[in-house]
């Protein structure tokens, strides 16, 4: 590695400024807005000190958003990381059709979450959705289950949806962290007739652990901040069953045109995404820099 | 390695196959079978398999059973057929954010992955934790700011945006192939005189080329899934993504659903493509460590 005296501004700006442009301009843009009377409607933007702030966490909405989106925080994230590691642990090994599958488990990942809301409905819906009609051809329920209009099952619904679209990621990293560690250590369990469970957890889980924390933070992030498939499954209801405080920003702000408190719910959100940011930082590998050497060095 | 229940086996792969495969298999039933034939629970299934929907949606061509009397003929929205012109849209946008990926985000990268430089922590723990702002809480301030630039509608807003979102993963994906390359021949360079930039360009960037091409395409991927911004920013039907085009379609309660299944499996058609190219350049790469050994 070598030594430049001073920033190289001409390679590396041309990356920084247009990502820059895009977050901390918006932040601040957010939090001056989020003090302010901002609406379409009404001329003039006058400072309100945190008037926005205390309408919005006393308003009825915000109690019921921010339970839900803990909730479903604390389940989705989870159980995508413990679907993506097990089905990273599986698709490791070798079979036939191994390869075909280790692709088609990428697809959810490239869908667009609007369509994957629609795959979903399909699956769900009250009348012809897969679920109940296979249900009802085997006689086991008479009535159709609503599962997108009963509060609790539309929760569960869009939880399910949320994991669907989430375990690819899991299962790639998951995967990348399988593949660095040394098999001799796996076959040495083997030969002292390490059981499989015992193999799992006393020499692959150790060496995949680093891993594993960093994704459920990045999960529990990606569910706290998702909007998309409530916007499109069930627009947040019924009632309030399924807002979550994502989707609260947008309500706010495109459908009220209240920017002001709109960017109050941002700036909330994103305060409580920074304290996950952090905790990102702290379980992410060192070597990330490259600060240490190279790896053909070590090779 | 011991041996394993092929049975047991099997059984794994195809809930996998199941879980990931079925909602998209449901798509596609779903638009070869006409949606009378969907709801009336005594007839079969399969029995009036039809590609009507398809041939509508890209020859405008109406489907024989929208014409009879008495057929309601809102159910058939002429939205989906902007499917195939979304999907060209769509295709410009994410081609042009690769583009520029690779163009902006290579030079830094390799700086990143072979020079040491005051500032080099701090700019690329940003880069890299920049992308875990949700983007949800930008979106407004965003949205004002490309308005106030008189880019609303058009898409160049939508490929910068497209393009800066990918911009971090993209440095961080190559850094990574940069700095696996072996030190010496670097060393034989700058020896021989190249400047950095010919170091680059001359050995760095032809010894990546499968790096820059998986990398790329995973910017394509982000840009063609991408749904907010493309939705705020886009203006009418000759602008709009297929993302976009797909979301109005699915909250249209009109639209008929074989044609929605239709559209949507047309939009898929694509990823099924992009998504087995990824894994053979990107994934397959990552993955090969303990393959190989």
């Amino acid at each position: 590695m070598w030594t430049i005296g001073r920033f190289p501004a001409l390679w590396v700006l041309p990356v920084i400024l247009p990502v820059a442009v895009l977050t901390i301009y918006p932040i601040g843009y957010a939090l001056w807005t989020s003090l302010h009377q901002v609406m379409l409607l009404f001329p003039g933007e006058d400072w309100v000190g945190l008037d926005n702030y205390k309408a919005v966490v006393t308003g009825e909405y915000f109690g019921a958003a921010l339970k839900n989106s803990l909730v479903f925080t604390l389940f989705s994230a989870p159980l995508v990381v413990l679907i993506g590691t097990a089905t990273a642990m599986f698709l490791y090994r070798d079979f036939f059709g191994v390869t075909a599958l280790r692709s088609i488990i990428l697809l959810p990942w490239v869908l667009p979450g609007a369509i994957s809301a629609v795959l979903w409905t399909w699956v769900f819906h009250p009348s012809w959705g897969v679920i109940n009609s296979t249900l009802f051809k085997l006689g086991l329920i008479d009535h159709s289950i609503p599962w997108l209009s009963d509060p609790t099952l539309a929760f569960v619904s869009i939880t399910v949806a949320h994991v669907w679209t989430q375990v690819p990621f899991t299962v790639v990293l998951v995967m990348a962290a399988l593949s660095a560690i040394n098999p001799e250590t796996i076959e040495a369990a083997v030969v002292d007739g390490a059981r499989p469970f015992q193999r799992f957890a006393l020499v692959i889980f150790p060496q995949i652990k680093a891993i594993i924390v960093l994704l459920l933070v990045y999960n529990a992030l990606i569910a706290f901040t998702s909007y998309d498939l409530v916007y499109a499954m069930t627009g947040g209801g019924p009632g309030t069953a399924t807002t979550l405080l994502s989707f609260q920003i947008w309500k706010e702000s495109f459908s009220m045109y209240d920017f002001g408190a709109g960017s109050a719910v941002a700036f909330i959100v994103v305060a409580i995404s920074a304290v996950l940011i952090v905790a990102i930082t702290w379980a992410i590998p060192s070597d990330i820099f490259g600060e240490d050497e190279p790896a053909d060095a070590k090779a | 390695m011991q041996k394993r229940n092929p049975f047991l086996t099997a059984i794994g792969a195809l809930l996998i196959l199941l879980f990931t495969g079925g909602p998209i298999l449901l798509a596609f039933a779903g638009s070869v079978i006409p949606d009378r034939v969907m709801f009336s629970p005594d007839r079969g299934l399969f029995d009036e398999v039809t590609l009507e929907n398809y041939r509508f949606i890209f020859t405008g061509e109406l489907p024989p059973a929208y014409l009879q009397s008495g057929a309601n003929r809102t159910m058939i929205s002429d939205a989906a057929r902007q499917a195939p012109l979304s999907l060209w849209n769509s295709a410009q946008i994410a081609f042009a954010s690769l583009v520029l990926n690779l163009i902006l985000g290579a030079p830094a990268a390799f700086i990143y992955a072979r020079y040491a430089f005051p500032g080099k922590k701090l700019t690329f723990m940003f880069l890299i934790l920049s992308p875990l702002v949700p983007a949800v809480a930008l979106i407004t301030p965003i949205y004002m700011m490309i308005q106030a630039a008189g880019l609303v509608g058009s898409k160049f807003a939508i490929i910068f945006i497209h393009a800066a979102r990918a911009l971090p993963f993209t440095v961080l994906i190559l850094s990574i192939f940069f700095r696996k390359m072996p030190g010496e021949l670097f060393e034989a360079a700058t020896v021989d005189g190249c400047t950095r930039f010919q170091t680059f360009f001359r050995i760095a960037v032809p010894m990546a080329l499968p790096a820059l091409a998986a990398t790329g395409l995973f910017a394509f991927m982000l840009s063609y899934a991408e749904f907010m911004f493309a939705m705020v920013l886009s203006g009418d039907s000759s602008t709009r993504p297929m993302s976009v085009v797909m979301a109005a379609l699915a909250r249209n309660p009109d639209v008929s659903w074989s044609l929605l299944n239709t559209a949507i499996f047309v939009a898929i058609l694509p990823t099924l493509v992009l998504v087995a190219l990824i894994w053979r350049f990107v994934i397959a790469d990552l993955v090969r460590g303990a393959v190989k050994a």
